[in-house]
């Protein structure tokens, strides 16, 4: 329950920071996307079921306040997710430069995913040319935040389960 | 056969797995492509639990603003202030013109008995956050059901159209700007009356869609809403031409459009209470 709580907090935080704080100080697309963030520690340093319920929930509450297509970050969150839990065995998760590194990749393909799923499924023909644009430049900044954030102690949010 | 099929679901359960629950996901937002401009009960459940703080860090972001301008950016203030006294001066010459201007255009007005334009009920809102991707544009305002705001209503700033209201929790509602990709809105060359669809192209640009080749569109044209669509009022402001392309083929011109509301600078808006008619 408290784990539970705790969990909540920072997620309620990072929404709160990304919609009502970051832009009135970072230009687009210089505001990192702390959802993504979460996910990838979720990813590699967390396990379990419940891993993947969250990732989808997180995903559902990006969209929330992100652009009009529910269920697009929730698709592509859990896709992430799943690939990151795949490949997490083989790699060394306490390494601060590595998970910098898959933040940064993390933060590509998530792009590039919702890029594929909108020119496939919606009308935006032209939207290909903001997320192009936005990409290295969020998944710089996303980078620079992890090698912030994760240098922080694990947030005492479970037993890692492998 | 049987023993087969198992031994088969056996090995290859994770992956198995892993594909239905990407294809349950998948469903999720494909089911609600067809409804991407209502709030399911999700996203207005989420809406409601985030806005209390909204208004809250809107206030500590101006109290901010405002200890930087009102104190520490003080070194610049004494040169402004002197260009500043210059300015007013000019300006005051100019109010007299203004004042005179004004007289006169309200006896033409009470001569010529112009009917009014449609007076709508309006709420003004503060916009207290935006869009946590840097691809899509949207802000969340903090007006909702409860102050009658509906799916679909048209929002408007000082200097012209912002967009549309597109998710409605109780206490706020998130607007699709009108330089979203998503956006479209119906629109008109004010001078040569030329029509076409004002669709946002990212990067605080619009574009004018579906605009025929032969129709006469320059460089510095004001663009307005037709009113076609029953959404926005006829006549609101949108933007000017900033660019026209006519191409060696083709039945439609390229033209781009700056809108006249900077949105990047958006504080307040004004949501018309105006539900969508034919």
């Amino acid at each position: 329950m408290v784990t539970f709580i705790k969990f909540a907090t920072i997620v309620y935080a990072a929404l709160l920071l990304q919609v009502a704080v970051l832009p009135a100080y970072f230009v687009d697309p210089f505001q990192p996307d702390l959802l993504v963030l979460l996910i990838v520690y979720l990813g590699l340093r967390e396990g379990g079921w419940h891993g993947g319920v969250l990732a989808f929930l997180l995903g559902l509450v990006e969209d929330c306040f992100s652009g009009i297509y529910f269920g697009l970050s929730a698709f592509t969150f859990l896709s992430i997710y799943m690939a990151m839990r795949k490949v997490s065995d083989r790699l060394y998760t306490d390494n601060l430069y590595l998970m910098v590194l898959v933040t940064f990749l993390a933060t590509l393909v998530n792009g590039l995913l919702q890029l594929l799923l909108l020119l496939l499924f919606s009308a935006g023909g032209t939207v290909y040319a903001s997320i192009l644009a936005a990409l290295i430049p969020q998944a710089l900044v996303n980078a620079l935040v992890a090698s912030v954030s994760f240098v922080l102690p694990r947030a005492g949010m479970g037993e890692e389960t492998k | 056969m049987e023993r087969l099929m198992m031994a088969f679901f056996r090995k290859y359960r994770l992956y198995l797995l892993c594909g239905i629950i990407l294809l349950a996901s998948f469903i999720v937002y494909s089911l609600n492509l067809k409804n991407r401009e209502h709030a399911g009960p999700f996203e207005r459940g989420v809406m409601n639990l985030m806005a209390p703080l909204y208004g809250v860090v809107a206030k500590v972001n101006g109290f901010a603003g405002g200890i930087w301008s009102g104190y520490i950016d003080l070194v610049t203030v004494r040169r402004e202030n002197r260009k500043l006294t210059e300015t007013v001066k000019i300006l005051n010459s100019r109010l007299t013109a203004a004042n005179e201007a004004v007289l006169s255009n309200e006896r033409l007005q009470k001569l010529l008995q112009l009917k009014s334009s449609l007076h709508f009920p309006a709420v003004a809102a503060s916009v207290v956050g935006e869009d946590g991707s840097p691809w899509f544009r949207t802000i969340v305002i903090d007006r909702g059901s409860v102050d009658g705001l509906r799916e679909g209503m048209p929002v408007v700033a000082i200097d012209g159209v912002v967009g549309q209201v597109v998710k409605v929790a109780a206490g706020s509602s998130r607007v699709l700007l009108l330089t979203d990709h998503a956006s479209g809105i119906a629109g008109v060359v004010q001078r040569s009356r030329a029509r076409g669809v004002v669709k946002g192209a990212g990067g605080g640009l619009c574009s004018l869609e579906f605009s025929l080749r032969e129709e006469d569109v320059k460089v510095g044209d004001t663009v307005v809403t037709s009113g076609i669509g029953g959404i926005f009022p006829k006549g609101l402001p949108v933007g000017e031409v900033s660019m026209v392309r006519k191409g060696e083929y083709g039945i439609f011109q390229t033209v781009d459009i700056r809108p006249r509301v900077n949105v990047s600078r958006l504080e307040e808006v004004l949501v018309i209470l105006q539900e969508k008619h034919d």
